[in-house]
């Protein structure tokens, strides 16, 4: 039986545990300032940014509602890549209320726009986003991520809500893997 | 913004979908009535029934005026659709197709339906037999029709006038609206991309059907449309270089539009070696059109992005 660094195989700590927990209360402390009297939801993306909306939430100190979204694809026999539908759905009525969408990670930022275009639709007043990772390089869409724990490159990573195959999300660090054959 | 004209037979529910239509949109309905209360001034009540009454009045000229009533009217509908830059125009009946031919932006809709079924709204909503209703669709599609003719000298029948014809035999109203908004948004983009050209010295390079020119780009198509991503084909051309008679030496014509995010994406799947040519126009579009968003999808992202995707029940966190 492996232990979660062996099944994962993992090459080295790309951000520790104190390094996330520094920058989470440096995020927290802005959001706190930039939103401080205003109604703000703030809405996890299932299951990656698990740990990291956990973590945030609790570095704001306002009295912030919580919500989460789940989407995923599903088989499509008429296209080689399927569909994509919301799995989850928001509870909380955001009609106009200020939205802070929660990330694990961006790259292309295709999931991200998905996700946007469909808060879009239940008016919120605006939507800021906020995601652990970022890679700069790679983001396709022009979205508005005003908040980020750090830039990174086209590492293979794990922990902290990044998986692979399910499997690392709860390593408590974010450690290089080797890429998937 | 839409301009919207409805032209509708008699009972087809045509007027209760330019009501819903406008209410849809947070605007009114310009209609016939609207018209007379509003572009003439001060009518007074015999001119009024005389022109509720019969279309060749319109033809006479206003007191202490040589212009005619008819006159008025196509001026003030122009001037309406022109002043609409960023309000929406809903246009009931007056011959509206006829009136905006060729508007830029404007749909034209037609509303039908069989006679059974306008027979039987007729006769519903007035509570009256169907041979009354039979009676009352025979005058109101006559006036229509004699309306249309008398002021403009157009058959507002014959289909190649209008954008989209609509049947209500089975669509509910609620349904046509959807179609109409839907069409109209559409539609709303592609002359917006289209006009933007002129103030930017990029040529429009929109076509009516789509033609992808490999498999790469029809798949990259189909995940925007997976992600629920609007996106224009190949819609603009930027010129990037011109030799000494300002003829275009070098252009680009970015593979896809997202309007929504006003991003321009190029896909550079094929041999890389071509990659350093595209970067170059790349940088040339930033520079020649500032504000222009474009983005080069490498080979390596595509790859990924389509290996990703096909790994059904849940995105990897890695994509």
């Amino acid at each position: 039986m492996k232990n979660l660094e062996e099944a994962l195989n993992t090459e080295r700590v790309v951000y520790s545990e104190e390094t996330i927990q520094a920058r989470i209360k440096e995020l927290g402390s802005q959001i706190t300032k930039d939103f401080y009297g205003k109604e703000l939801v703030v809405i996890g993306v299932i299951k990656g940014s698990l740990y990291f909306l956990s973590d945030l939430t609790r570095a704001i100190d306002l009295p912030v509602k919580i919500d989460m979204v789940g989407f995923s694809s599903i088989p499509d026999t008429t296209s080689k890549t399927g569909i994509v539908r919301i799995t989850k759905d928001v509870d909380i009525d955001i009609t106009d209320k200020h939205v802070l969408v929660v990330e694990d990670v961006i790259r292309t930022g295709l999931t991200t726009a998905y996700i946007i275009q469909n808060l879009e639709m239940k008016k919120p007043r605006d939507i800021t986003l906020c995601s652990m990772l970022l890679n700069p390089d790679r983001l396709l869409m022009t979205i508005p991520v005003k908040y980020y724990g750090f830039e990174i490159n086209d590492l293979w990573l794990a922990g902290y809500g990044l998986d692979r195959d399910e499997i690392g999300r709860n390593l408590p660090y974010i450690a290089q893997i080797p890429k998937k054959k | 913004m839409a301009i919207i004209t409805i032209s509708r037979q008699n009972g087809s529910l045509g007027d209760e979908i330019a009501d819903a239509l406008a209410s849809r949109l947070g605007t009114i309905v310009i209609s016939r009535k609207y018209a007379l209360d509003n572009f003439f001034g001060e009518i007074n009540p015999g001119t009024l029934d005389r022109l509720n009454e019969s279309a060749k009045f319109f033809d006479m000229a206003l007191p202490g005026s040589d212009r005619t009533y008819a006159d008025i009217l196509v001026e003030r509908i122009r001037a309406l659709a022109s002043e609409s830059k960023d309000k929406d125009l809903v246009i009931l009946g007056m011959g509206g197709s006829v009136l905006l031919s060729g508007f830029p932006g404007a749909i034209h809709v037609r509303v039908t339906a069989s006679e059974t079924t306008r027979l039987n709204t007729i006769a519903k909503k007035y509570r009256i037999t169907t041979d009354e209703a039979s009676e009352v669709l025979d005058i109101g599609d006559r006036k229509h029709r004699k309306f249309v003719r008398t002021v403009y000298g157009k058959d507002i029948t014959s289909p190649e006038q209008f954008d989209l014809i609509l049947n209500t035999d089975r669509l509910s109203v609620d349904e046509c609206v959807d179609a109409i908004v839907e069409l109209a948004r559409k539609h709303d983009m592609r002359v917006k991309l289209a006009e933007s050209n002129e103030s930017s010295n990029t040529i429009d390079h929109q076509t009516r059907n789509i033609s992808f020119k490999n498999e790469t780009e029809e798949e990259f198509a189909r995940i925007l449309s997976l992600y629920n991503i609007e996106w224009l084909y190949e819609p603009k051309t930027f010129p990037v270089e011109w030799d000494a008679e300002g003829n275009v030496t070098m252009a680009i014509s970015p593979d896809f539009y997202l309007p929504k995010f006003n991003l321009y994406l190029e896909l550079t799947t094929m041999d890389q070696r071509y990659v350093t040519k595209k970067n170059k126009k790349m940088r040339l579009v930033k520079e020649l059109y500032p504000g222009t968003n474009i983005r080069i999808v490498y080979k390596k992202d595509f790859n990924e992005l389509v290996d990703r995707l096909k790994m059904f029940g849940g995105f990897g966190d890695n994509s």
